[in-house]
């Protein structure tokens, strides 16, 4: 008996994507995950323009995760150019990315993941039966979207941050504000929670290696090793690990550290990070009695609903703490020099490299988002979680395999068309 | 299906899925309004989708290869009306801007790719069929859409707005950006974003295409004036729009060296 299934539009994903699965006999003959999307060139597109432009521009690679794509770029410039920026910059940063976080998650959870899970073709089709869960999933986005736009200046491609500072900083009563919100969302988080746990999470493991961010003051977002269980490195060592290659099949590069796959995004900061959860999240992981590390990519998922209320808490604690003073943007000194950005995004940890000249051009640029990172281990997880529904019809196949890629939460337009041939 | 509600899909192409986010960003509408309409596809966010007979299609993105031209191509097709969704769609946004920048730039980038996902000159969807309305911005203002919408199933004309950003921003009691220094297009660019980049201290980078009245010279000549040069006012200006200023290549009286499409 012989399958052959080709997804030529998956559906429900950012972006776009292709799979070609082969079955013959029982076994998998072919599996070819690729990214549709067409290619944009971002990393051609900032040479030649000023140091304090390439955010503004990287932040079209991808709407969901605009914000990411800001901070990383600006942090990455700011590393070249020798300038750390000030707690206070610092903290509107993690204020802002915690948001983003949020409002992924949530528009992830309901709007793509779930509907899989209780058999509708959409979160819109649920709305009659499910209506309380969908205002849920509704006042977590608005909850997130309203940070963004309170700290980055608008909810998509936010415009407040910049090299050296912020161009405006929020008042103190958008903080009460958000805070306020926040607190009022909570519960929907924890709902969140209790909903995601109650799923059926097809029992597979995965044999890949969990990266993620890790530092010892916290739960990482902006600082510390990009680390496993097995080892751990610095951000600027990073291209000492981590390597591109191409296929002539996806505009997607695939990523590989050492040669083998790897996993980056909520479980990989989940298993790597749980101990620093805040207390409300961790409560809740722990009565998951879920298995840690745990290497079933479905988790993924799960591991998002914890992720919202930790970064519910976080952000609260941040509003609490937050004493905006009016500090300006710093005037950086220009100079040449060579910067690496990492930073954990909704979808995993995200790259971007910069090497700018003495009149602040930017000579120089690299990209690796957290989709590239996860391009070859969602294909190779597909081909090893084929075999255990072999057995079913094409069209239960084909619906636990879009699971197994939605779990991962891609997001293609990020992807498409990110490597480096040539590192001058 | 209720037969008399107006049939419509969102669909995207190459682009960062911003503007059909901006659509379900509309937190406390989303719901209701897609009561108001027969919502026959939106691949982003359903697994059903019927992608024939609608009254508009809404499109974001640009297009950047073949199976974009093949999917615009044929939605076009199958819609009464097409919309264009957001700056890609509308202009090519910053992925168009390849075609003023060095194929040196990117070249590194390039690598051999089967037929079907093959480059095109990235450009605006207009460039390959006919348009109908226009919903411009990186990213629109997703309260726009909503009106959008609504005032097509109320039967209403949608209209653009033509005033620049600087009617707004100076409604919103922003110091002006090209006062302090910065290089604002704001006096050039249609408006109706509501001035939101300027509200967070961002000068106007032109998103939503130049206004119809606009004094092209005039800016350039203010720009130069503030230091600016040649090149970083051409960079700036192309940035988000720069198939819609062709202009551009007269003004500054040089051949466009890099402009040469590469496919």
């Amino acid at each position: 008996m012989s399958k052959s299934i080709t997804l030529n539009h998956i559906t429900k994903i950012e972006g776009h994507a292709k799979l070609v699965l082969g079955i013959k006999h029982g076994k998998v003959t072919r599996c070819e995950l690729s990214a549709v999307e067409g290619s944009r060139y971002f990393e051609g597109l900032v040479r030649g323009r000023r140091f304090n432009e390439a955010h503004e521009i990287t932040s079209r690679i991808c709407g969901i995760c605009s914000c990411a794509h800001v901070i990383a770029a600006i942090s990455a410039v700011e590393d070249a150019l020798g300038y750390r920026p000030t707690e206070q910059t610092e903290t509107l940063r993690i204020l802002l990315t915690l948001g983003e976080r949020i409002r992924s998650h949530a528009t992830h959870l309901y709007f793509l993941a779930l509907p899989d899970y209780l058999g509708y073709e959409s979160a819109l089709a649920m709305a009659s039966k499910f209506k309380p869960q969908l205002h849920n999933a509704l006042n977590l986005m608005k909850t997130g979207n309203f940070i963004i736009k309170a700290i980055g200046g608008r909810d998509l491609h936010p415009v407040s941050a910049t090299v050296g500072g912020w161009l405006k900083l929020p008042k103190k009563d958008d903080i009460l504000q958000i805070k306020k919100m926040l607190i009022a969302v909570k519960k929907d988080a924890v709902k969140t929670c209790s909903l995601f746990s109650k799923l059926k999470y097809p029992n597979f493991k995965s044999s890949t290696e969990c990266f993620s961010l890790v530092d010892k003051n916290g739960y990482a977002v902006l600082s510390g090793e990009f680390t496993s269980e097995k080892s751990s490195f610095r951000k600027n060592q990073y291209k000492d690990f981590v390597k591109e290659y191409h296929q002539p099949r996806s505009t997607s590069n695939f990523v590989v550290k050492e040669d083998h796959a790897y996993m980056v995004g909520a479980l990989s900061r989940i298993n790597n990070n749980h101990g620093k959860l805040s207390k409300d999240a961790g409560k809740i992981l722990r009565s998951l009695k879920l298995e840690l590390p745990s290497k079933n990519p479905f988790h993924n998922i799960l591991a998002q609903a914890i992720e919202m209320v930790h970064c519910i808490d976080e952000a609260i604690k941040i509003c609490s703490e937050l004493k905006i003073s009016n500090e300006q943007v710093e005037r950086l000194e220009l100079k040449k020099g060579n910067g690496v950005g990492v930073i954990e995004v909704p979808r995993g940890t995200l790259w971007h490299e910069y090497t700018i000249n003495d009149n602040g051009i930017i000579t120089n640029a690299n990209i690796i988002t957290p989709t590239a990172q996860n391009l070859l281990n969602i294909q190779e997880d597909i081909r090893a979680f084929v075999p255990f529904v072999i057995k079913k019809g094409k069209k239960s196949i084909t619906l636990d395999v879009e699971k197994l890629i939605r779990s991962y939460d891609p997001c293609f337009s990020c992807s498409a068309h990110f490597l480096e041939v040539n590192w001058a | 299906m209720d037969a008399k509600k107006l049939k419509l899909g969102f669909y995207g192409i190459t682009g960062c899925a911003g503007c059909l986010l901006s659509v379900i960003f509309n937190e406390d509408e989303i719901l209701d309004l897609v009561q108001l309409v027969d919502l026959k596809a939106f691949p982003f966010i359903k697994e059903l989708n019927v992608d024939e007979d609608f009254d508009y299609v809404f499109m974001e993105g640009l297009v950047a290869d073949k199976g974009d031209l093949e999917t615009l191509q044929k939605l076009r097709k199958n819609c009464r009306f097409l919309v264009s969704l957001g700056a890609c769609a509308s202009t090519g946004c910053v992925p168009a801007y390849r075609q003023y920048t060095l194929k040196e730039n990117y070249e590194h980038l390039l690598y051999k790719k089967h037929a079907e996902i093959q480059d095109l000159q990235p450009t605006p969807i207009d460039s390959h069929v006919k348009v109908d309305y226009y919903i411009p911005g990186c990213p629109p203002d997703k309260k726009e859409i909503v009106t959008f919408i609504k005032n097509l199933v109320m039967g209403k004309q949608p209209k653009p707005y033509e005033s620049p950003v600087c009617v707004e921003c100076r409604r919103n009691g922003n110091q002006c950006l090209l006062d302090l220094g910065k290089p604002c297009l704001g006096p050039i660019t249609a408006g109706g974003c509501d001035s939101v980049c300027t509200n967070g201290g961002l000068e106007c980078w032109g998103c939503r295409g130049p206004t119809k009245d606009m004094n092209l010279e005039l800016m350039i000549r203010i720009l130069k004036e503030k230091g600016f040069d040649d090149k970083f006012i051409q960079d700036r200006m192309r940035t988000f729009v720069g198939l819609k200023l062709p202009m551009l290549e007269q003004v500054f009286n040089v051949k466009i060296n890099n402009i040469k499409p590469h496919n």
